[in-house]
């Protein structure tokens, strides 16, 4: 027989076995295809050329983030594709076949596995593109025309990228044949002995977890100045080696000592479930420490993607409470402006203001701005009524004052408790700070600080004075018009306009969001997968002790139970982790953000329960099959 | 000898193949056992001793035939009953100890009964009671892996006794031992038969082994030729095995 035809016939033979392990391989090429086909479909082209640019920076993160998400995919399932053949690849050996000629005998092997994987994978990219396509113009709010599209290009480039990083894992898969031994690879199956771990080794590595992660948790949440953004840092990795040695020491040394406690541990199914589960642990902690990881991630990425996008939406309502601000420095031409705007629109609101420029000169602050200006406690009170905006705050004392500042789309700055600023040598100190829009757009231009009227009185001639008109218009229409009319207007030294429905300045958030959302999916279905894969092959190996078990007769009731609580155990532990720590560096990025995440982290936390629960099921139904136990 | 029949089988064949090529494994057992017995039984290769045992511990099927447990026929049960049966009445004693690799000496031993709902004090009790009696009580927190064969073997027995089963079937117990590890676990077995009026049936093709039981039976061509019963001294029961043996005069590896 041909070693075409032999290795034919494996692959024929034992497709099931090799399921799990296409399945794998298709959903990264699904991915990337889907990617890359949204990238060719023209999309994009929706977008404006600054925003295009800014997406496409992106993308190409995104890119390179696939892209390692794939080595580390194809890596590990090949890895396990290769430990389950080896005993088989030691019993050819035995009949004389060479090193050589095993290994090319997996190499045949392992080949069209890839090349059907990427069939299966392109051809169900080519059906979900365009469910994928719709649903990212959704999340995104990009307005054009949909036709299906299925791109060349994109074929190509996922299969060369596919194909590349998968020859080099089927490549390193013969190198590791042809230089094993005989013995090693009989012998490859016997070689998880070892179960039980040194209690103390155990205690060190619980406590090291335990203490790492709290550190890391505290790290996170804790507010500060700029030494934040060093925080940060420190809490990514105190999180994920406190997660690491959460899985190495806690979770086994919880099980091992409640298999200690033989009263406890004699009742029924637990016998079994809780001991299968230490050996499981013991072989896979690692694997469920990554997937928790990479759902953190997830969980993170969405809920960034997601307060991006909130923060965009209010920074663009801030922005747009106002058309029109008209700067004079003539006093009470509001009404005069108003009539002006009258004539071809309708005014919803108006409202005026004084503010007192100071120069840059006579201010000192921690951070420095291009322009400084202070107004009344009273007008500005006075302005918050005229427009609608809330206002709660009380006359600040002569040495304080209120910020009053623009929306950032993140800030390092989480703790505010000692800012102050010095006017001419006098020292305010900061009561508060708000993001309200009492003057519009023109709040992201200047640095503003309210403070009481008496000190407004003292610092007058320090300055000098502008007053601002501002007003909302009730519909669109007739906005150029207005807007030429109030250019010609007397006494203006200024006019700011805006169109909300020009203003695109920021539409790259949208798809950052949309695209959020994407990687958000990935990632949890790609831990869902893992644990799945991980579990299938355990599977196989678990076979022979159900076989043992039926033998003694155990009832395949209690075989069931007892294998639903232990797959439970192994999907829920990564999952309960996960949910704990994206508490916690949820609220750290809310901090950043100054916003609420709370809504964000638990609907995305109960989508991955969701998910969770599909690849429970499905493993619960799986693994019986597998291990016979009907 | 007491007079409890447990098993009683009548008349049992077992052949294999289709209509037109038929193999008889089994061309009718008669054999009764009783309480207390400790049987042994020998026959060449190919003597349908396996099929013998499989059938009897409900694994196979009989084509013809009955085998009465308890005054039962159980080869007229269902499969979820059969396992019952397999389950409360009978333990197993295999070639290749079949201990779970995953946990401890104690638990193995434990885990029948646990499974069944027995309490967790019964369990820690009975699981103690026996590994002292078998010599395992200070390797019960080993795992097998840490274990000899012979140890492995006791604790496979004691696994089979602890369910208090009303019969023991042993697959070649001895099969993968050495001959110390041999005599110590026979020399248990022989306890427990004494001590604990177990009932054992063996399946061996080692006349030291069979020279343990109180009977021999020697099957033949699926037939039981003869039957010889322990006097008082093993050590002549033995020679009159390897004697029994040496006339049959077929390869009793």
């Amino acid at each position: 027989m041909s070693m075409l035809k032999l290795s034919f016939l494996n692959f024929k033979s034992s497709f099931k076995n090799y399921l799990s392990l296409i399945i794998a391989l298709s959903f990264t090429i699904l991915i990337f295809f889907n990617f890359f086909n949204m990238i060719d479909s023209g999309v994009l082209s929706a977008l404006s050329q600054d925003n295009l640019e800014k997406t496409k920076i992106i993308i190409q993160v995104i890119i390179i983030v696939l892209i390692i998400f794939m080595i580390f995919f194809i890596w590990y399932s090949t890895n396990v594709f290769l430990t389950r053949r080896k005993k088989e690849i030691g019993i050819y050996a035995f009949m004389g076949l060479t090193h050589l000629q095993i290994g090319r005998l997996y190499m045949i092997e392992i080949t069209l596995i890839g090349f059907v994987s990427l069939l299966i994978g392109l051809l169900s990219g080519g059906i979900f593109g365009q469910l994928f396509q719709m649903f990212f113009i959704h999340l995104s709010d990009i307005h054009i025309d949909m036709h299906f599209s299925f791109s060349m290009s994109a074929v190509i480039k996922t299969s060369v990228i596919y194909l590349t990083i998968y020859m080099i894992f089927v490549a390193k898969g013969f190198v590791n044949i042809v230089r094993s031994n005989i013995l090693d690879l009989l012998s490859y199956h016997k070689q998880n002995e070892l179960i039980k771990q040194n209690n103390t080794i155990l205690m060190i590595k619980t406590i090291i977890g335990i203490v790492v992660l709290g550190y890391g948790y505290y790290i996170a949440i804790a507010k500060g100045g700029m030494e934040v953004l060093n925080n940060v840092l420190k809490a990514v990795i105190c999180v994920i080696v406190g997660i690491y040695f959460i899985f190495g020491g806690l979770i086994p040394f919880i099980f091992q000592t409640l298999k200690t406690r033989k009263m406890f541990l004699y009742k029924k199914e637990r016998t079994l479930w809780i001991n299968n589960i230490i050996f499981r642990i013991k072989k896979n902690y690692r694997t469920y420490a990554i997937t928790c990881i990479l759902m953190l991630c997830s969980v993170t990425a969405l809920a960034t993607g997601f307060a991006m996008k909130q923060r965009y939406d209010n920074m663009m309502s801030s922005r747009h409470v106002y058309n029109y601000q008209v700067m004079s420095q003539k006093k009470g031409l509001k009404d005069y402006y108003q009539k002006i705007i009258e004539k071809k629109s309708q005014v919803k609101y108006g409202s005026s203001i004084a503010v007192l420029q100071l120069d840059s000169s006579l201010m000192s602050s921690r951070y420095s701005h291009t322009a400084y200006a202070v107004l009344s406690y009273s007008q500005v009170k006075a302005l918050a009524k005229q427009t609608g905006l809330e206002f709660s705050y009380k006359e600040p004392k002569s040495n304080e004052y209120v910020k009053i500042e623009r929306l950032y789309m993140l800030t390092i700055l989480t703790d505010r408790s000692n800012e102050k600023i010095t006017i001419n040598k006098k020292t305010y100190h900061m009561l508060d700070f708000t993001t309200e829009a009492y003057l519009g757009y023109m709040q992201e231009k200047i640095s503003l600080y309210m403070i009481s009227d008496s000190e407004y009185q003292k610092l007058l001639p320090l300055g000098k004075e502008v007053y601002f008109y501002n007003y909302k218009i009730k519909d669109m229409k007739s906005f150029e018009t207005s807007k030429q009319d109030l250019r010609q207007a007397n006494d203006s030294i200024g006019l700011v306009s805006l169109n909300p429905n020009e203003d695109n300045e920021m539409e790259w958030i949208k798809s950052i969001y949309a695209l959020c959302v994407f990687m958000f999916l990935v990632f949890v279905v790609a831990s869902g997968s893992i644990i799945f894969m991980k579990l299938y092959n355990d599977a196989f190996e678990d076979k022979s002790r159900y076989l043992v078990l039926n033998k003694l007769g155990i009832n395949h009731e209690i075989l069931k139970k007892s294998i639903g609580k232990e797959l439970f155990i192994i999907y829920a532990f990564p999952l309960l982790i996960m949910s704990i720590s994206s508490y916690f560096s949820v609220k750290a990025l809310a901090n950043m953000m100054q916003t609420e995440l709370l809504m964000i982290n638990l609907t995305s936390v109960i989508v991955v329960i969701v998910l969770f629960i599909i690849f429970y099921v499905l493993s619960n139904i799986i693994y019986r099959k597998i291990v016979e136990v009907k | 000898m007491s007079n409890e029949k447990i098993l009683e089988i009548k008349h049992l064949t077992k052949s294999y193949g289709n209509r037109g090529f038929q193999t008889q494994v089994l061309k009718g057992i008669d054999l009764d056992i009783y309480k207390n017995d400790f049987i042994a039984i020998m026959g060449p290769s190919g003597s349908g001793k396996s099929t013998l045992l499989n059938i009897l511990s409900t694994i196979d099927k009989p084509s013809q035939g009955t085998i009465l447990l308890n005054g039962k026929d159980i080869t007229k049960t269902r499969n979820k009953e059969l396992s019952k049966i397999r389950r409360d009445k009978i333990g197993f004693i295999f070639q290749d100890y079949n201990l779970l690799d995953t946990m401890t000496l104690q638990d193995n031993i434990a885990l029948p009964l646990s499974l069944n709902g027995a309490s967790n004090k019964v369990c820690i009790e009975k699981t103690l009671q026996l590994a002292s009696i078998f010599g395992l009580k200070g390797h019960l927190k080993k795992y097998p892996y840490q274990l000899s064969g012979g140890q492995k073997q006791r604790g496979a027995t004691c696994r089979a006794l602890i369910s208090d089963p009303q019969i023991i079937f042993a697959d070649e117990p001895t099969g993968a031992l050495d001959s110390k590890s041999s005599r110590d676990l026979l020399e248990c077995l022989l306890l427990v038969n004494k001590r604990e009026q177990a009932t054992i049936l063996m399946v061996t093709h080692d006349a030291l082994s069979a020279s343990y039981a109180k009977d021999v039976y020697f099957l033949s061509d699926g037939l039981i030729k003869c039957r010889l019963s322990c006097g008082d001294d093993r050590k002549e029961f033995y020679d009159r095995i390897i004697e029994m043996q040496a006339s049959m005069g077929s390869d009793f590896s």
